[in-house]
């Protein structure tokens, strides 16, 4: 009896020491059981659509999968190629052709017998979050909350019930950017019941699970290429400079008048300017841009003052909790102005060339997702004195893309771009979305309750 | 063709952007004193690690101590070379960028800077000489350029450099000898690396050219001066000082086709980027000053030891500006932020036979270069250096073999900075460095 203790003992001493030595030490946090929650971009969505490819690099599954050196047991709601909706593809530069592959992935783990590590539904805000356990019929939205939440409860329940150790927090963005993508300002979430949810939310956590947390705040509008990419004046496609008539830069025409020099033209204008819309003539139509296809400067600042309002009260939460502040905001900052560059490669907000925003202009590509995991981590070891080291940006540099399978793409001078260009004739084809482009990411940002709200995330 | 030109003039800046941030971060790495000196002029200094400043008896006194020069009475001269060589320069790559387990080395390294002075005296007190030395110089060649993980940041860096320093010396007193030279450096530039770019069709980053940029041999103009006090047969000490310099370089940059990988993005690529032509470029390097201060001791009539220190004025280089007049590509600064650092060299030389000596020497080197700008390019590190020397004194010909084995500290890039010029690439350079030094003296 002594020997066979003593063997156990031995035995377990021998399995321990490998172990030990990969240990990461996590400080005061704990990730045996780390929980995810968000919206679009937690749940790992790119190119507009929730895809495995995508989703098996999301920044929460890149901390995990650092912070327990590989051991963690991280699940989440996987769904088969081409993703829901279709990923969207480029299919041609000339003009610039970005389609959503026909049909529709599926659920992988459907039936994991308990709740997935990542929670995140896309289209969340900080009040859906509390409030919707489930997709209401006839809205035409693919109806994400089903699939993710599998009817156990809200985001925040099922969040609760999963009995975390560790928990990220990245909500809010629904709750801003929506205007912004839509020039919408009247579904701008109010400052007072975003505190209100966003307070309820975090403190539900920490009372509820004494989970650790990590809490980032919300970018401003003016840093994604969704709201930067197509300048408010015209522009000479075969230079790329501005067209200078009579001394001066030919501002394009918005639903309220000329546009201004700080006026943003969405990317999903891209269709309606190759109608000639918002041109004047005679080289377009004289006709203005719908309300939908641009953010006035009034608009935007309008915006940025309520995120800035929305991280304020983010931040101060996480210094009530005692969370990591992850700063995701200055980061996207950096990106739009500066850029960053990792080791000798530039990086940039810019679309289809920055190398960090995927075919949607909105949500990240591989590489913007393991830079912010790794913001991530930066700001839980502040927090937490751990030492998790940051993830590998290599494979998320040169690796393959979920963004484009090599067989959807179009060519230099494919039969579909001389198509496309004989179609559209006007100067104005640089970003063009086709309608069924449009109409999926038109689906895909669709609030939960419906309407034709334009939602990011 | 009329919608390609905004593409192409988007690729282009992008190109150009990593064109620049390549070009500016090239032209230096450490060579074999700290930053990219090589204080290795002579043998006999090489053996005594270069702790010679207070003595005269080696026609390499128009380099490490003009004031030296005032004490030759006869006319002596010198050529050689040091044969420099890595037995070990390996990277080992670590998170975020680029990488656990990434590994490179450098190739093999083969230099041979050269060395030769003349000393003529005028008069007892009146003393010409020439010197012709290789004061700075490096090269690193990575291995696998094509694969090599840093080959953004610099696959070659590589600066050529021949100072010609006419010196003129006076033996103030008996004891005390002044000296002065001129110096005029004629230097060359050589880097390469490749240029990245987002392929818009699969969002990942590719080769979009290699860049090879080739200055002309340019110039730059400076001084040195120094003194040498010799109070009594077993006492010396002295000094010396040669100032900064800045060359400006011009030379061309070619584009070179590097495969993306995509045939299609080559496509664009070849329309986007001026390959295969010849781009006008300047550059410019601002190299230190150097102080030398020495004492010399002989505590036995046979026996001298010396012990010596010098500074560095590294803080000259603080940028490398990158410029392409014709406006082909956009110009560009490479960071470099390099801070003042100190060498210690002590040196011992034994007469063991009226016609040999034998030489040991040991040499404490400190980095100029912060954490923040260690990159391929350019990753220096403290170092401690072993010497070894024999020289044997004939009539007239005298024979000088030194040897200096350097060990590197391990450098790490392991920090990230708030303002970082190219982004991280962690990791740990790993290098051993061993010089070899053979110069042929005359005397009357």
């Amino acid at each position: 009896m002594y020997r066979a203790k003593t063997l156990v003992i031995l035995l377990a001493l021998v399995l321990l020491v490998p172990v030990a030595a990969l240990a990461v030490n996590t400080g005061s946090a704990d990730f045996t059981n780390y929980v995810s929650a968000g919206d679009s971009l937690t749940a790992g969505f790119q190119s507009a659509s929730l895809i495995d490819l995508s989703q098996k690099h999301s920044y929460p599954s890149i901390i995990d999968f650092q912070a327990t050196a590989g051991a963690g047991d991280f699940e989440q709601p996987l769904v088969s190629p081409p993703g829901i909706p279709g990923i969207l593809q480029l299919h041609g530069l000339f003009p610039t052709v970005i389609l959503p592959s026909p049909g529709q992935g599926s659920p992988e783990n459907l039936n994991l017998p308990r709740l997935y590590n990542n929670l995140a539904v896309p289209g969340e805000t900080v009040h859906s979050m509390i409030t919707v356990s489930s997709d209401v019929p006839g809205t035409g939205h693919p109806g994400l909350h089903d699939l993710i939440l599998r009817g156990f409860g809200t985001q925040l329940a099922e969040v609760i019930g999963a009995k975390p150790t560790f928990v990220t927090l990245w909500i809010g963005n629904n709750d801003a950017l929506g205007a912004a993508t839509t020039g919408n300002l009247a579904i701008l979430t109010p400052l007072a019941s975003f505190q209100a949810d966003y307070t309820t939310i975090v403190g539900a956590i920490a009372t509820m699970t004494h989970a650790k947390m990590a809490l980032a705040n919300i970018p401003n509008v003016t840093s994604i290429p969704f709201v930067t990419t197509i300048p408010p004046i015209l522009v000479d496609p075969k230079t790329n400079q501005p067209v200078i008539f009579n001394g001066g830069t030919v501002p394009l025409i918005g639903p309220k008048g000329l546009l201004g020099p700080g006026d943003h033209v969405l990317l999903s204008a891209g269709a309606d300017l190759a109608k000639g819309l918002g041109i004047p003539r005679p080289i377009g139509t004289g006709l203005p841009l719908p309300a939908s296809d641009v953010l006035l400067a009034a608009d935007a600042a309008t915006i940025d003052a309520r995120v800035a309002q929305f991280n304020g009260v983010i931040q101060a939460t996480a210094q009530q909790v005692g969370a990591a502040y992850v700063d995701v905001n200055a980061l996207l900052k950096q990106l739009a102005s500066t850029g960053i560059e990792v080791g000798g490669i530039p990086f940039s907000a810019s679309f289809l060339t920055g190398g960090v925003f995927s075919y949607d202009g909105v949500h990240p590509t591989r590489f913007g997702y393991a830079f912010v995991a790794n913001a991530f981590i930066d700001a839980i070891n502040a927090q937490f004195g751990a030492e998790i080291p940051e993830g590998d940006l290599s494979g998320a540099i040169f690796g393959t893309s979920a963004g484009s399978p090599e067989a959807a793409r179009g060519g230099f001078d494919s039969e579909d771009a001389a198509a496309a260009s004989a179609a559209q004739p006007l100067v104005w084809t640089r970003y063009l979305f086709t309608a069924e482009a449009m109409r999926n990411l038109a689906s895909i940002l669709a609030e939960p309750q419906g309407g034709r709200h334009h939602r990011p995330h | 063709m009329r919608r390609r030109g905004a593409l192409i003039s988007r690729a282009l800046g992008i190109a150009a952007l990593a064109v620049l941030a390549a070009l500016a971060a090239a032209p230096l790495r450490p060579a074999f004193a700290a930053g990219f000196s090589i204080s290795e002029q002579s043998a006999k200094a090489t053996g005594m690690a270069d702790a010679v400043a207070a003595q005269s008896d080696d026609p390499a006194v128009i380099y490490y101590n003009p004031g030296g020069m005032a004490f030759f009475d006869k006319a002596a001269g010198s050529v050689g070379a040091t044969y420099i060589t890595f037995t070990k320069a390996d990277f080992h790559g670590a998170n975020p960028f680029p990488g656990e387990g990434v590994t490179a080395t450098e190739q093999k390294l083969h230099a041979f800077p050269p060395h030769a002075y003349w000393v003529q005296p005028i008069t007892p007190e009146l003393k010409l000489g020439i010197g012709f030395e290789t004061p700075f110089g490096l090269q690193t060649r990575w291995q696998n350029p094509d694969s090599f993980s840093g080959r953004f940041l610099s696959t070659l860096a590589s600066i050529k450099d021949i100072d010609v320093n006419p010196t003129v010396a006076w033996q103030v007193t008996p004891e005390f000898g002044i000296g002065a030279g001129f110096i005029a450096r004629f230097s060359e530039v050589q880097l390469e690396r490749d240029v990245p770019a987002v392929d818009p069709f699969t969002l990942t980053t590719v080769n979009a050219a290699r860049i090879k940029l080739k200055s002309k041999y340019d110039r730059g103009y400076g001084f040195d001066v120094g003194f040498l006090n010799k109070p009594t047969p077993w006492f010396s000490w002295g000094g010396s000082y040669r100032s900064k310099m800045t060359v400006n370089y011009t030379g061309d940059a070619i584009l070179f086709p590097r495969s993306s990988g995509d045939p299609i993005f080559d496509m664009f690529l070849a329309h986007a980027l001026p390959y295969n032509t010849s781009i006008p470029v300047k550059t410019q390097i601002k190299f230190p000053d150097e102080a030398l201060f020495g004492v010399a001791v002989k505590p036995m009539p046979d026996l001298t030891v010396e012990v010596d220190g010098n500074h560095w004025g590294w803080s000259t280089l603080q940028n490398v500006p990158i410029t392409f007049p014709g406006g082909q590509l956009p110009n560009s600064n490479i960071v470099q932020r390099w801070k003042d650092s100190w060498a210690v060299r002590a040196g011992l030389n034994w007469t063991a036979a009226p016609a040999w000596q034998l030489r040991l020497g040991y040499v404490w080197d400190q980095t100029p270069q912060p954490e923040q700008v260690v990159n391929p390019l350019l990753p220096d590190a403290n170092r401690n250096g072993v010497t070894a020397g024999i020289g044997f004194r004939g009539n007239p010909i005298d024979l000088d073999l030194g040897v200096m084995y350097l060990f590197f500290a391990d450098r790490t890039r392991a920090k990230t900075f708030a303002d970082d010029p190219q982004g991280p690439f962690f990791g740990t350079y790993s290098t051993r460095a061993l010089l070899i030094s053979l110069t042929v003296g005359f005397h009357q």
